[in-house]
């Protein structure tokens, strides 16, 4: 009753106002995402849907269980016993699925035997053109016991 | 004038409550329906994110820059051809002093070739002027504080209760603000999802107890990865912090990077 | 990976120089960043102006009170485009209301460009226009009609103390809306002075900076627009009120300019780690923008002229001093439009590891291109072309605040 005393300006504009605040908020309770604040500020669910991608690389665990035990049991007695079966065979996950998938081996030993300044001299280096001008590396080394002849 | 008047107020406020109530439990439902179409299905998965705490450290005196691990991450995450890069390995050549000048060190030539992901090329320094050359991989620093989720304005980028700072692809709106605010530039915007991309720390594999892709094809151990709240027998994680004495990037900055650096020169930034 | 096919891929990018990181190769933020706080700052400068009018009650600079009022408005409209057509996902752009994050100034700017728009601008107007909505609402049929009539919000009432109410909640209005001006362009400021990632970026004179360059090329707009509009229109130039907008011009120029130099010299002194790439970004990659662009032909230049024209005003005939004032705002709106382009274009050419530099390559045409950028520029005058048209219509004088004043009807 004293509301409706205020000057008209006035009383529309409060209107117009809560509505606007009004319409606002139902919008944002409806187009709130699910989940959205469960954990923080974020939508809770996105963490299991990035989760639920599909690894790729196999990992080293797959290349044991009954079938390249003994291989994995040679290469954990010599240098090359911090290398992963993928670090030089590459993505395995195919051959793993389907044993029949042969594995690509596309990684040569210069990749991380190559004679360089940067490189720590924690890993035996040599410079490729003056060690040996044969065909293969093979030829000398057994890449899952280095320090053996083959 | 006053009794009916009062009687009919009290029953038209009751009223108006009551609809209120009930039009808020439809309002509900309402809200489920709406936003079962904007829901995604969730992958069940057995792996509660409350008992681990992920972090990986990084050993420069190990790194022989092969560059394998920036290349496993793009396969591993399908990361764009070109320059976007979710992990990428940095050299630094510090060279000799010129003659004549008293100084100790001369310039650093730092280079990163497409990432470091197929090796690095021969040195542009010639191997007499170089005085110290080393490698550096460079992936998200985990942030305690990440500047990045504190940008971010609707929420899509965080920091996961276990350790990781991930990017909801879902909900990002490509607006490039984390990636202006990251200070490590480990952030790029995805042409192909157009949405900001980062390294997740292979989100999906280490809730399946993998390791992600870089430590899974790193062959000399330079990428230490564990649980912190899971440590295993002989940790490596444990074993680096009581070996080495350790560093971070840009801790005049404040973001409390987590991830460590052992055996790292004042030229790394 | 042989070394020779990686050397071929390390020589394809000669747009790098030194070192980046390699995420930092390709710019992410383009031209439309630029635009995007030019026109915000348009909006706050012109509405400065207007509040000159209203709440200091300067006298001269009444012509020109409604047309800055429509200008801060059609450039407001005109503002949120460059951002949505930047976004990688515009259709997800209501998120920004719907979960804003309050520690992101990006976020938060959404409301403050609404009370602004709300609060601010749109009331103000609405009671300086109220009056005339009324009387247009009454005599006007058809489509034009309707709209004055939704306009009128319902409320006819014409008698003198609903006209005082007017004028008082005007002022009133302009009152919050002074610091609210501010706000909205500081804040576009601290989206940019927020990232302490960066060091071109991330310091504390960064919103200070934006909002006084801000209201320099605000006032530049109001006097190149007043300018325009009078030719248009075949009206004599107002000298009085140019010469006015002129002087508030020469003060606002010198906080300015005071500010970016505080800027720099605070840098030089103070020498951080990141000074020398800094200083190589300024005199190499960013010389013609920020060197003769912004400093010489942006502040420089329109200092000089203005100063002299506050000393010997009266020794420049008006025809002369017209010419002279239109030369200064056109050199100031430049050279802010140059300095927003070296703080974000800038800011990301060199990279944070400070090493080196990267090259902008500007699209030509796509949605990010700078084609799009100019259509984006030239769009609030549209816009404000469209709006003289309902709004400040040439019979009708486009005075401030009607009062008990007798409307000339023609």
């Amino acid at each position: 009753m004293r509301l409706f005393r205020m000057p008209p300006q006035i009383v529309r504009l409060v209107l117009l106002t809560v509505g606007i605040v009004t319409s606002y908020l139902i919008a944002r309770f409806f187009l709130t995402p699910p989940s959205f604040g469960q954990y923080g500020f974020y939508r809770a669910d996105a963490l299991e849907e990035i989760a639920s991608r599909q690894p790729v690389f196999a990992g080293r665990q797959s290349c044991d269980k009954n079938c390249h035990a003994k291989a994995l049991e040679t290469i954990a007695k010599g240098d090359h016993k911090t290398v992963s079966c993928e670090s030089c065979h590459g993505n395995c996950h195919d051959h793993v699925e389907d044993r029949q998938v042969k594995v690509i081996t596309h990684v040569t030993c210069t990749r991380c035997h190559e004679a360089d300044p940067a490189r720590s001299p924690f890993i035996k280096q040599i410079e490729s053109k003056k060690h040996y001008s044969g065909e293969r590396c093979t030829e000398c080394h057994v890449p899952h016991q280095p320090s053996e002849v083959p | 004038m006053n009794k009916p008047a009062s009687r009919r107020h009290v029953l038209t406020s009751l009223g108006s409550a009551l609809a209120g109530v009930l039009s808020f439990s439809a309002a509900r439902t309402a809200k489920a329906a709406v936003q079962n179409v904007l829901v995604s299905t969730p992958a069940p998965n057995r792996y509660r994110a409350a008992e681990h705490r992920w972090l990986m450290a990084i050993d420069i005196d190990r790194c022989i820059g092969c560059g394998l691990c920036a290349e496993a991450c793009k396969t591993e995450n399908q990361v764009p051809v070109g320059a976007y890069f979710r992990t990428w390995i940095e050299r630094y050549i510090i060279k000799r002093p010129e003659p004549g000048s008293v100084q100790l060190r001369g310039d650093t030539v730092v280079d990163s070739p497409n990432g470091g992901m197929n090796g690095f090329p021969p040195s542009p320094v010639p191997r007499e002027q170089i005085l110290k050359a080393f490698y550096v991989p460079k992936l998200c620093n985990l942030c305690e504080h990440s500047p990045c989720s504190q940008a971010c304005p609707v929420g899509a980028t965080f920091d996961s209760p276990d350790g990781a700072v991930l990017v909801d692809p879902h909900y990002c709106i490509g607006c490039g603000f984390c990636i202006q605010a990251c200070p490590y530039g480990c952030r790029f915007f995805n042409p192909l999802t157009k949405t900001a991309d980062k390294c997740s720390l292979c989100y999906h594999r280490i809730t399946r107890g993998l390791r992600p892709a870089c430590v899974e094809v790193c062959p000399t151990e330079a990428r230490i990865f564990g649980d912190l709240k899971n440590p295993v027998e002989n940790d490596p994680l444990q074993q680096f912090v009581m070996k080495n004495k350790v560093q971070t990037l840009k801790p005049h900055l404040g973001t409390e990077p987590r991830v460590l650096y052992a055996g790292m020169d004042k030229e790394v930034r | 990976m042989n070394p020779a096919l990686t050397n071929a891929i390390v020589e394809a990018l000669p747009h790098v120089d030194g070192y980046v990181y390699p995420n930092e190769q390709n710019l992410l933020w383009s031209t439309l960043i630029v635009v995007y706080p030019y026109v915000t700052g348009l909006v706050a400068g012109a509405f400065i102006m207007a509040s000159l009018v209203r709440v200091f009650r300067v006298q001269a600079l009444e012509p020109v009170y409604r047309l800055s009022l429509l200008t801060s408005f059609s450039f407001l409209l005109a503002a949120p485009l460059p951002l949505l057509f930047h976004l990688g996902h515009p259709e997800r752009c209501l998120q920004i209301m719907m979960t804003p994050h309050v520690s992101s100034p990006m976020a938060m700017f959404g409301f403050v460009y609404a009370w602004y728009m709300m609060a601010v601008l749109l009331l103000e107007l609405w009671f300086d226009y109220r009056h005339d909505f009324v009387i247009w609402a009454e005599k006007e049929r058809g489509l034009k009609g309707v709209i004055y009539r939704l306009f009128t919000l319902g409320v006819h009432d014409l008698s003198e103390p609903a006209l005082r109410l007017d004028e008082r909640m005007g002022k009133i209005i302009s009152i919050i809306g002074i610091p609210s001006a501010f706000l909205l362009h500081g804040y576009v400021g601290f989206i940019f002075g927020s990232i302490k990632a960066n060091p071109w970026w991330g310091n504390v004179l960064m919103p200070i900076i934006f909002i006084f360059s801000a209201i320099v090329s605000g006032i530049s707009l109001c006097v190149v627009v007043s300018l325009v509009v009078n030719w248009a229109r075949r009206r004599a130039q107002d000298i009085r009120c140019l010469d006015m907008m002129g002087r508030f011009l020469f003060y606002a120029l010198v906080a300015d300019a005071s500010l970016e130099t505080l800027d720099w010299v605070h840098r030089l002194y103070a020498a951080d780690e990141s000074i020398y790439v800094l200083k190589s970004l300024a005199s190499g990659k960013l010389f013609y923008t920020l060197l003769i662009g912004q400093a010489c032909l942006g502040t420089l230049v329109p200092f000089l002229v203005l100063g002299f024209l506050q000393l010997f005003r009266r020794h420049v005939a008006p025809l002369m001093r017209q010419h002279l004032y239109a030369l200064s705002a056109v050199l100031i709106m430049l050279g802010v439009l140059a300095m927003r382009w070296n703080v974000v274009i800038g800011g990301q050419l060199f990279s944070k590891s400070l090493r080196g530099f990267t090259t902008y390559k500007m699209e030509l045409a796509g949605h990010e291109g700078w084609l799009m950028s100019l259509a984006l520029l030239v769009l609030p005058f549209v816009i404000l072309g469209f709006l003289m048209r309902f709004f400040l219509p040439v019979h009708r004088p486009d005075s401030i605040g009607q009062g008990a004043a007798v409307k000339v009807v023609a």
